[in-house]
């Protein structure tokens, strides 16, 4: 975390270029989570109460609740890591829209992890605000990820 | 401290809490509170068809843990530093502590299966420090955050 006591960043090239390196890693990590979210879990309503509940119809049992947890679990613990170390970054490079854009990009995230086990656990309906706040927080973290890299590019921050 | 920053490691804070509140459900579900549950876990049962556990059984299971835990670890207690707690000698036992539970929570189960069937207290009454150490730091980090 020692870049955020750098003051120019831009002209600490040691620093940019392992910032930069870094952004481009979270990057892929975000896209791997999209891909591999759509081909084991589901990413639509149907694929995710079919993991969650399982399907008569098709022959597919439901998650059991060990699987389910760990699922949750390595979530939640890769998430925290994840936007930390992405927000700590962004609130170094951008001025204005830094608390606003924390707060959805947090909010989203921590609405995303409980809804999945009220979704599991209460009702169906929270598949739905599952869907909506992961799709929330990826896109908002990807366009953090632009936009320090951008910034980073910038003659000066 | 940027008021950003602050905010951000609130946010860190309140997943932590998931993280500690889904460690429980898991722990709960795979193991069990119960001297007996932990027991058979580790050494098996054939009256409730629990496979004992082996030793590279469990190393696979504590090799992703050993690294969590420290991080973990790492990350919530060094905020503490940007605190007025950072110079009190509470503060250094409550780091000694931390990481000294998670290192007996993570190894007790080798001793468990070496037939010392004592480590299951020592399992349980670490699981449950580390989680309470946490949250105890999580309030420290909290307080400090919003009042000082």
């Amino acid at each position: 975390m020692k870049f955020t006591l750098v003051k120019n960043i831009q002209k600490d090239s040691a620093m940019s270029m392992v910032l930069k390196g870094f952004l481009v890693f979270i990057l892929f990590y975000l896209i791997a989570d999209i891909l591999v979210m759509n081909s084991s879990f589901g990413l639509s309503v149907n694929s995710i109460s079919t993991t969650l509940y399982g399907n008569e119809d098709e022959y597919i049992d439901a998650i059991n609740k060990a699987s389910f947890l760990e699922f949750w679990h390595t979530q939640i613990f890769f998430i925290m890591m994840v936007l930390l170390t992405l927000n700590a970054i962004f609130i170094r490079m951008a001025k204005r829209s830094r608390v606003i854009l924390t707060n959805i990009l947090m909010i989203s995230a921590i609405t995303s992890l409980t809804s999945l086990p009220l979704a599991y656990y209460l009702s169906d309906f929270f598949v739905n605000v599952y869907i909506t706040s992961y799709f929330i927080w990826h896109i908002l973290a990807v366009y953090m990820i632009f936009y320090s890299f951008w910034k980073l590019n910038a003659p000066s921050v | 401290m940027l008021q950003a920053y602050k905010l951000s490691i609130i946010y860190y804070l309140i997943f932590s809490l998931l993280l500690i509140v889904s460690a429980v459900m898991l722990f709960d579900n795979n193991i069990g509170f119960t001297i007996e549950s932990i027991v058979s876990y580790y050494l098996g049962d054939e009256e409730k068809f629990i496979a004992s556990k082996s030793m590279s059984g469990i190393l696979k299971l504590i090799l992703p843990h050993t690294f969590v835990f420290g991080l973990f670890a790492m990350v919530i207690l060094h905020f503490l530093v940007f605190t007025k707690h950072r110079y009190k000698k509470s503060t250094l036992i409550l780091i000694f502590l931390v990481f000294f539970t998670s290192f007996t929570e993570i190894t007790s189960p080798f001793m468990i299966i070496s037939g010392f069937e004592f480590f299951a207290y020592i399992k349980l009454l670490s699981f449950i420090s580390f989680l309470t150490l946490s949250l105890y730091t999580i309030w420290l980090l909290f307080h400090s955050i919003v009042y000082d």
